[in-house]
């Protein structure tokens, strides 16, 4: 599935779109975890379908998902 | 209550600074709505904040680089305003505005305009709508500073009610 990577994960990844195949929230930050340095320590929330999830969600691989760090608008 | 004010998608991003005369521009096309009383306007700026790693290196924002999840932000948006007319009902219209791509220090980059027969509930209304902007809509900024490296901004930390702590 296509990982949609904003902000400062997007600049640690070197890209704003990652191929991964999870199938399961937890399982797509393991992934997360392989491809990008130090993502462990970098605070995000995971959203499917542009609605922010929890670890347990699964995942059918259709979903738009995006991997997004802290909020700076305003 | 008017549905198309409530479910309309409306996009609230703009391209670079929010120019000051777009404000004038937007109050006056308010003129020919006789049952608005008070109109109250949030406006955020960028600020030329300090990152101080000793005594000798002080380094200034010079501007901030906004990017969003354009889709999600929108969404989360139209049911901030959907919240918003359903808490302020004699609520006339809600404007906002928040600008994509480098906006320099002094520039304006936020707009939260709301319009009411009565000031207190366009008061209220853009306190609390400005409040959820900056606790839910994905916009991420990249603090550029003087000697051209960045941070990443991060609005401070939300407290249990989601409310922003940098009021």
């Amino acid at each position: 599935m296509e990982v949609l990577l904003f902000g400062m994960i997007a600049e640690k990844a070197g890209t704003d779109r990652l191929q991964l195949n999870a199938a399961s929230v937890a399982e797509l930050r393991r992934s997360m975890s392989e491809r990008i340095p130090g993502f462990e320590q970098m605070v995000h929330v995971i959203a499917i379908d542009r609605v922010i999830v929890t670890d347990d969600r699964p995942l059918l691989g259709h979903e738009e998902v995006a991997v997004l760090p802290p909020f700076a608008g305003g | 209550m008017n549905q198309e004010k409530k479910h309309k998608v409306k996009d609230i991003f703009v391209e670079g600074p929010i120019d000051p005369t777009f404000i004038a521009t937007s109050v006056a096309k308010h003129a020919t709505r006789m049952d608005i009383g008070a109109h109250e306007i949030f406006l955020g700026q960028v600020r030329a904040d300090e990152h101080r790693t000793s005594n000798i290196d002080v380094r200034s924002v010079i501007a901030i680089e906004y990017t969003a999840y354009r889709d999600m932000a929108l969404e989360r948006m139209t049911a901030i305003r959907e919240e918003a007319f359903t808490r302020w009902p004699s609520m006339t219209c809600l404007h906002v505005h928040h600008s994509l791509g480098v906006i320099p220090a002094g520039q304006l980059c936020f707009m939260v305009f709301a319009s009411a027969p009565h000031r207190m509930a366009a008061r209220e209304a853009v306190a609390w709508v400005v409040d959820r902007i900056k606790a839910d809509l994905p916009i991420f900024g990249r603090e550029v500073l003087s000697d051209s490296t960045h941070v990443w901004k991060v609005n401070r930390s939300v407290d249990p009610s989601g409310r922003p702590a940098d009021r």
